[in-house]
This record gives C-alpha cells, sequence and structure tokens, in this order.
C-alpha cells in the first residue's frame, strides 16, 4: 500500500499543491511569480465563455462516455463468453490500432471523411448525397465520433475484466433453472458486470473532460473545448496562474462528478469500499 | 454444501486465470524482445566526448547534420545532443526552469523575453566569419540594447493560400478573407498572434502598436468571420491536406513550405501577396548564460549560419535563409517559386517583432474568446 | 473457436468493430506506398521511396526504440503499483481509504500539460536531469490510476471469503496473496498492463516538458508535424509500427498454441 500511495504523494500531490499555489501568483515567472493575488480566479468567474466551454465539455464528456460503452459492451461479452481459445488474440487484435499514433490515425479518419474522402466519394457513387452535400467533419459530432473510435478499446478492457470474474457455475445454475439466455444477461450477467461498466465510464469521462487534441483536429470552428483554452493558457500565453485557475475549476468539477456518480452506481462497488 | 462447491469452482477458477497469466507473461514476452535499457539507447551518437556534449534546445527536424557539417568536421569526437521541443513556450519554460542547454532556437517574438530573464548571453559577430553575409534587416532584429543576442537562421512567410480550381475571386488582401465567397471553405490558424496581426493589418492597423480599442475591433472583426471558418487548423500537415481534400478553399497565415508541397503534388494552388503586405516569421540562435561550451557554441553557429548549411535547409524544408549567400547555392526553381528573393515582397513583409508578456496574454485571450463564442 | 459461432451476431459485431479500428490503419499503409507528399484520393501510384528515406532518419529509429523501453519498464511498474493499491484498497481496511480513492483518480482528470508543468517545476526545484526517467515517472504517475481502477473492479466482486479460507487453511498472508489473490487478479492486470503501455506509447503531452536529449516516438512525431513534406516518413513509420505489433502478437498466440500443444502432448 505505501509505495502507490508513496508516489502519488511526491509525484502527483506535491505538484498539485504547486499548481495550486499558482493560480495565487500573479505571474508565471519572476519578479511576477512572487507576487501574491486571486485577481484570476475573479477574472475566470467574470469570463463567461469559460463557463459556456466547460458546459460543452461536460456535454461532450458523457455523450463519449454512454456512446463508447454501449458499442464495447458487446464487444467485451463476445470476447468472454463466445471467442473460446482465441480471447487473447482477439483481444490485441483490438488494442493494436491505439499503438499507431492517435495524430496520425485522426489524419487518415479525416481522409476516409473529408469532403473528396472516401465516405463521400462513395455515398456520392452511389447516388445517395448531393455533391457536397455532406459534411462529415469540423463538427461537436465529429469530435464525439472520434473519440468514441479512440476509447472503444480502453472502455472494453475494464468491461471485459468484470465478465471475466462472473463465475462459470452461476450461469450454468441459470440456465439449469431454464432462464431464457437474455433474463440471465439482464438478471445475472450485466449487473455483475456493472463495476467495469462504471470503470469504462469513468475513463472516457475524465480524460474527455480536458481533451484538446481532438477538438482541435476535427471540431472545427465550433468546436472547441475547455482542454483547449487550458493548453492555451500553458503553451502558448505562458500564463500558468490563469492555467491552473481554470485547471483547479475542472479538478473540483471532477469531484463533484465523482460524488454524484457514487450515489447512482455505487462507487464502492468499483473498489469495494 | 453448496459454498464448499462454490469455493471449489472458484478455487478451479483461480488455476484458470493462473493458466492465463501464463498466455499473458507469453504474449508480454514476446512485446518485450527488442527491449533495452533507456541508457543503452542512446548508443547512436558518437562515442568520446571531448567536453562534454553540446546541447541544443532545438526544434525537431533541425538536427539534420547537412545543417551543421562544418562543425563536425571542425570537432569530429565532439557529441552535439539535441532536446526537441515543439512550442516556443515549451522551449522558454524548460530553460527558465534551469534546463542546461548551449544553445537554444527561439522565434523573433520571443527574444526579447530571453534577454530580459537574462537567459541569453550577448555575441560578438566578430567571431563568426559567416557572419558577413546575413541579411542585415534580419540581424537587426537580435539586436537589443546594442547588443546581438540571437543570430538568426531560418525565416518563412505567413500568408494566404488559395484553391485556384476553386475559387472565382481569389482574394487580394487580409481584407477580402471576409468576403462571404468563401465562407464555409475558408480556414485561419488556431494562432492568437498571428490572427491579431492579421485582423489588424486589415484593419490598415500596425499589429505592433494597436491600442486596447483597436484590439477590441480587432476581437469583433475576428467574431464577424467566424461564421464563414471551416476550422482553425493547428500543425502545418494540415494545411496541404485541408487544400488538396477540398474541405478549405482559402487559408490563412499559411507558411511557403506548404505551398511548395501543393505545387510539388500538382495541385492547383496560388499564394498571395496581399496588399497589406505578408507578414514573416523568424528564427534564431542564442547561446544560453548558463553555457559551459561557449566556444563550441560559436563554432555551431558559424557552421549553422555557413551558405551551405543553409541552402540545404532551403532545399530540404523551403524556408528562407537569413544568409544570403545561401541563395546562390540553393535549388534555383525553389528560390523562385518561394520567393525567397524578391525584394518587392520582402521589403513589404511585416515580420513578427518582439512582443511583451502581457501582450502575449491579451493575444491569447482575445483569440479565446472568439474561438469560445457560440 | 466453434464453427457456429463464425456467423453469430457477437463475432459478426467483433468483426465490424474490427473494421472500424483498422480502417485508417489500412488507409495509412496505403497512403505509405503513395507517391505524393500529402494524403488524399485519387492515389498516384506505387512508391517505395519514403521506407527508402526512412531508413536514413536515425532520429526517428532511436526514437522508436526509446518508445517501446519506455513503454514497457512504465507500464510494468504502472500495472504493480496499480495492483498493489488495487489490494490495498479492495482487502484492506486502513485510514484515509476514501480520501486515498479519490485523490488517485485525480490523475485521470489533470490535463497532461498542467502535470506536465507542475512535474517541470517539482524536477528543477530538485536538480534532478531530465530524461527519459523523469518521463518515465511521469507516465507511472498518469497509469497507475487506471491499472487501480482495472483490478480493483475485477477484485471488488471476488468473495474476500475465498482468501480468508486459504488464511484459515493455513496459508500465510504472503501465500495467500502469491496463489490467490494475484491469480485473480492477473486477466486484469493484463488489461492493465495493455491500457499502460497503449496511453505511454503515444502519450507526448507531459513529454514534451520533461523530455531530456532522448527523443520518445510521439515527441519526435508531433514537431515532425511542422513540415509538411516529412509527413510521408511518418506515415511509412506508423505503418511499419503497426505491421511488427500485428506479427508480434501472432508470433506470441503462436508460441502459446505450440505450448499447449506440447503440454497436452506430455501429460498424455
Amino acid at each position: 500500500m505505501a509505495p502507490p500511495a508513496l508516489l502519488l504523494a511526491v509525484f502527483f500531490v506535491l505538484p498539485m499543491l504547486i499548481m495550486a499555489s499558482f493560480s495565487f501568483r500573479l505571474g508565471t515567472f519572476a519578479p511576477e511569480r512572487y507576487v501574491f493575488t486571486t485577481e484570476h480566479y475573479w477574472d475566470f468567474i467574470s469570463r463567461t465563455s469559460f463557463h459556456r466551454l466547460l458546459l460543452r465539455s461536460i456535454g461532450v464528456a458523457f455523450i463519449t462516455a454512454g456512446a463508447s460503452i454501449v458499442l464495447a459492451y458487446p464487444l467485451a461479452h463476445f470476447l468472454v463468453f463466445r471467442a473460446g481459445r482465441m480471447q487473447l488474440t482477439l483481444l490485441s487484435l483490438l488494442i493494436i490500432p491505439a499503438w499507431t499514433s492517435y495524430l496520425l490515425r485522426i489524419l487518415a479518419w479525416k481522409v476516409i471523411l473529408g469532403s473528396n474522402g472516401l465516405l463521400n466519394s462513395f455515398l456520392l457513387q452511389a447516388g445517395l448525397i448531393q455533391e457536397g452535400s455532406a459534411r462529415l467533419l469540423y463538427s461537436p459530432s465529429a469530435v464525439v465520433v472520434t473519440l468514441v473510435y479512440v476509447w472503444i478499446p480502453f472502455v472494453a478492457l475494464p468491461i471485459f475484466a468484470a465478465l471475466q470474474r462472473i463465475d462459470g457455475s452461476v450461469l450454468e445454475a441459470a440456465a439449469d433453472l431454464g432462464c431464457p439466455a437474455w433474463q440471465t444477461f439482464l438478471r445475472v450477467i450485466f449487473p455483475l458486470s456493472l463495476p467495469g461498466v462504471a470503470a469504462g465510464f469513468l475513463f472516457v469521462f475524465i480524460p474527455t473532460l480536458g481533451e484538446w487534441v481532438t477538438p482541435a483536429l476535427v471540431g472545427g470552428a465550433r468546436g472547441v473545448m475547455y482542454g483547449n483554452l487550458i493548453q492555451d493558457q500553458f503553451v502558448r500565453a505562458l500564463n500558468w496562474p490563469m492555467g491552473s485557475v481554470m485547471s483547479l475549476v475542472m479538478l473540483a468539477l471532477m469531484l463533484v462528478q465523482l460524488a454524484l456518480f457514487s450515489r447512482v452506481v455505487r462507487l464502492s462497488d468499483l473498489a469495494a469500499v | 454444501m453448496i459454498n464448499a462447491t462454490s469455493k471449489l469452482l472458484r478455487l478451479r477458477f483461480a488455476a484458470q486465470t493462473a493458466a492465463r497469466l501464463l498466455a499473458a507473461a507469453i504474449v508480454l514476452g514476446g512485446c518485450a524482445a527488442p527491449a533495452a535499457a533507456p541508457g543503452e539507447a542512446v548508443a547512436m551518437q558518437p562515442a568520446a566526448a571531448a567536453t562534454g556534449p553540446l546541447l541544443m534546445l532545438e526544434w525537431s527536424g533541425y538536427e539534420l547534420p547537412e545543417f551543421w557539417q562544418p562543425f563536425a568536421d571542425q570537432h569530429p569526437n565532439q557529441n552535439v545532443d539535441f532536446s526537441f521541443f515543439a512550442e516556443d513556450a515549451e522551449a522558454f519554460a524548460k530553460l527558465q526552469t534551469g534546463f542546461k542547454a548551449d544553445l537554444v532556437h527561439p522565434c523573433s517574438s520571443w527574444w526579447q523575453l530571453y534577454v530580459d530573464a537574462g537567459l541569453v548571453q550577448p555575441i560578438d559577430t566578430a567571431r563568426l566569419s559567416n557572419f558577413s553575409g546575413m541579411r542585415p534587416e534580419m540581424s537587426a532584429m537580435g539586436v537589443f540594447g546594442g547588443k546581438q543576442y540571437f543570430i538568426p537562421w531560418e525565416w518563412g512567410y505567413e500568408s494566404i493560400l488559395v484553391r485556384t480550381d476553386k475559387v472565382k475571386n481569389p482574394p487580394k488582401s487580409w481584407a477580402d478573407l471576409w468576403n462571404p465567397e468563401y465562407a464555409g471553405h475558408l480556414a485561419l490558424w488556431d494562432s492568437g498572434e498571428s490572427n491579431h496581426a492579421m485582423t489588424a493589418l486589415a484593419l490598415g492597423f500596425k499589429p505592433e502598436q494597436t491600442t486596447a480599442a483597436q484590439d477590441e475591433l480587432i476581437k469583433q472583426k475576428l467574431l464577424e468571420l467566424k461564421p464563414s471558418v471551416v476550422t482553425y487548423w493547428v500543425d502545418f500537415t494540415e494545411v496541404p491536406q485541408l487544400i488538396s481534400s477540398g474541405d478549405a478553399w482559402v487559408v490563412a497565415n499559411v507558411w511557403q513550405d506548404a505551398y511548395a508541397t501543393l505545387v510539388g503534388d500538382g495541385v492547383a494552388v496560388d499564394y498571395i501577396t496581399p496588399s497589406e503586405g505578408r507578414l514573416g516569421w523568424l528564427c534564431g540562435y542564442g547561446i544560453s548564460s548558463q553555457s559551459a561550451n561557449v566556444n563550441l557554441a560559436y563554432d555551431y553557429i558559424n557552421a549553422a549560419i555557413a551558405p551551405k548549411s543553409m541552402a540545404k535547409m532551403i532545399d530540404t524544408y523551403s524556408y528562407g535563409a537569413a544568409n544570403n549567400s545561401a541563395l546562390a547555392l540553393a535549388d534555383p526553381k525553389f528560390i523562385k517559386l518561394l520567393q525567397l528573393d524578391e525584394p518587392d515582397i520582402l521589403q513589404r513583409t511585416v515580420f513578427f517583432n518582439s512582443i511583451t508578456p502581457d501582450r502575449r496574454k491579451r493575444f491569447t485571450n482575445l483569440w479565446d474568446e472568439v474561438k469560445a463564442a457560440p | 473457436m466453434q464453427r457456429r459461432d463464425v456467423l453469430s451476431p457477437g463475432f459478426l459485431y467483433f468483426v465490424m468493430l474490427t473494421l472500424f479500428l483498422y480502417a485508417p490503419i489500412v488507409v495509412l499503409v496505403v497512403f505509405s506506398f503513395n507517391d505524393s507528399r500529402t494524403l488524399v484520393f485519387p492515389l498516384r501510384g506505387f512508391t517505395l521511396r519514403w521506407y527508402g528515406e526512412l531508413a536514413g532518419a536515425r532520429e526517428l529509429l532511436a526514437a522508436v526504440v526509446n518508445s517501446v523501453v519506455l513503454g514497457l519498464m512504465s507500464s510494468v511498474v504502472a500495472t504493480g503499483l496499480g495492483t498493489a493499491a488495487a489490494i490495498g484498497i479492495a482487502r484492506h481496511n486502513f485510514p484515509g481509504r476514501r480520501f486515498f480513492l479519490a485523490v488517485s483518480a485525480m490523475p485521470m482528470v489533470i490535463p497532461y500539460v498542467v502535470l506536465g508543468v507542475a512535474l517541470l517545476i517539482l524536477f528543477s526545484w530538485w536538480g534532478v536531469p531530465l530524461s527519459l526517467w523523469t518521463v518515465g515517472v511521469a507516465h507511472v504517475v498518469i497509469n497507475v490510476p487506471y491499472a487501480m481502477l482495472i483490478v480493483a473492479s475485477r477484485l471488488a466482486g471476488f468473495d474476500k471469503n475465498l482468501e480468508e479460507a486459504a488464511m484459515d487453511l493455513g496459508e500465510t498472508y504472503w501465500g495467500t496473496l502469491r496463489r490467490i489473490t494475484l491469480p485473480i487478479c492477473a486477466p486484469a492486470m493484463l488489461s492493465a498492463f495493455l491500457s499502460s503501455f497503449t496511453t505511454s506509447f503515444d502519450e507526448f503531452a507531459v513529454s514534451f516538458f520533461l523530455i531530456g536529449t532522448e527523443a520518445t516516438l510521439p515527441v519526435y512525431l508531433y514537431s515532425q508535424l511542422r513540415f509538411p513534406s516529412r509527413l510521408p516518413l511518418v506515415v511509412a513509420l506508423a505503418s511499419i509500427i503497426m505491421v511488427v505489433s500485428i506479427l508480434l502478437v501472432t508470433l506470441a498466440e503462436w508460441l502459446r498454441n505450440s505450448t499447449l500443444h506440447l503440454s497436452r502432448q506430455g501429460s498424455a
């Protein structure tokens, strides 16, 4: 227990305290670094555009997490109950695409979805759309689709792990009792897999909240998210204090969300606390 | 009884999982084959350093040996290590927090900041034999308080790229970007600094000296353009993709290398010279004030600004060279295509000068407000 | 797999989603042989030029090696620590358990750039020189929460009785851990390892701030995107990585099958 706690204390809690202290400093480097102020907090409160993007990010994170789970669940189910000896191979097959640079995969998606892309050319040939009528990229929904694509393997993993621990005898017992397959699923399998689903949800929701690469690449002019603004403060404006304030707000929000979440799905299930 | 059976079943399951662990170990073992300790991975550099490595804080891609060949000839046993950055702010933050680089390669709008923070030392240009061919107006941008702190290396234009087979009336000025003809097929660069400068020129302001009131007008003007914008492009490879895929017909603040790539691929494009003048960027070398290898640093800079090295850079990346003598050695087709030596264009180009942290903050905030607008 | 499964809806779904996941990869591989510097249809003709140029890009190849090593080492450590944390949380009572759980989930929400900046300041205070090690520490911090959640969600459903029974039967604490708890965790540990490796192999936001003189692959690739003319090389490299990964997994599977086969013969 001690090593992970120590690691987190030294390399996470301590850096976060540094960041928290930055949120009260006037500037990033000396001499402004040593002037203390709450100015950035007041600035944040007055910036309605920040609040709007924060809400948008929450919405995108919810939809993305939900859709990823819906799509990944049957996958994990298939791997655990139907794939037999091929299980690990097929699981690896799912993960491998993620070893290609994310940026390059997005680039490839743009080739597929762009105006002269594969999909549009195909739809055009098939007479399903008119010339130039379909714009599949550069919108908030393109962000969701892309993120779901990215997250599916990551969501499948915890669901896979959770489904795997379901005792074969329970399923046999259900079958022996004449329980139809769909009822076995609804009453036995699904409830038992909920911790994995919950883990998968958090896996997607939490990082999507701070996501900035995907919106920058496929979100278009209207798909910008909160994470993009944080990124700008740190690496463009070199305004670490403001970036810290914005990050802390997001952190607080995440904690609130975790608390709400734990009422609905019982976080205790997740880690047996 | 039932309980005992289920426990047995579970124990059996545990045995199965142990078998799976073995399988996992095999999978992982397979993947682990090419592993080596991190220390061994460096073995690509020549061995036996004379005075410890010369440490470069450098853009990736500039490490190519042909860009500093004379240095390698002069110091055959000297290690040169590169630490890469992708944004100016990263390099500045790293140096500011004590990263021990000998040479750093920031762009002009950051130079003053380095000088004010005491991160770089004055350079005696008399010690650089290749300095004589440098473009004086560019070298002058590296002078602060009468001392030369930065030696320019590469520069480039920022202008408008147009898909000529899609657009009937190509823009003739920055102000023309607001032409409704391009709506839905216009892409801007996701850079507060560049959009501020571009819009300032379109409104007839001097980008370097805008007042707060003028900045407000710039913001309104950019908000006005927002509905026409398909995307704010982020990295430089995105531009050729946007243009050749037909997703965008008019792209602003493009560097000339994207133009060269597209011409090479046979796409119908034109690189405009807006009536307000093109924008221009410039980057160059500074010697860290902490450097313990000052002599080597001088030799490296001298090697990098050698006409031959710079000509390689033009041919490889299509950027402009701060040393005029390089033009004669580079591929003349490129020079002509990229208009690297047309006084008419170059003299009217508005180069980005150093900006204060306050102004940088203002531009970022302005641009964030535009990006975040509904 | 049995014959009837080939046409089962589950399998068809798996195939469909796999195609979906591989579609961009296929596109990249196709374009790595295309004689053009932009990735746009129609294709312009076959070339091996990009692969040829790749052979000369030594920094790029060094970056690949760095990333593989970094990914493997940081994932092993993250999986180990994550498992320890999961067992601690799921199986032990200690003061501040809930607090620990909340704190350990936090690295997931911090934008990586923030973590990168904060760690940069920390390392510079301590005078730790930047290197692959500093990036490795950050990757462990990033991956421990994921590893912990994956393993904990598996342990959550397992009856503690199993371990208690083993202890009652005279097994020591460490013996129980080794013989019961860890085998239970094993599949989840594999998941955690894969997920950690995948994250580490493609992480650049933190790496940029903490990297020393040895670049990782994403750091190198990301900054290469400054040069449109270098894109085909990057695509060719990605294709190679992809094909090698698939070969490795196939090889591992083949090895596993042949070992199983041998062991079956041996016991017969």
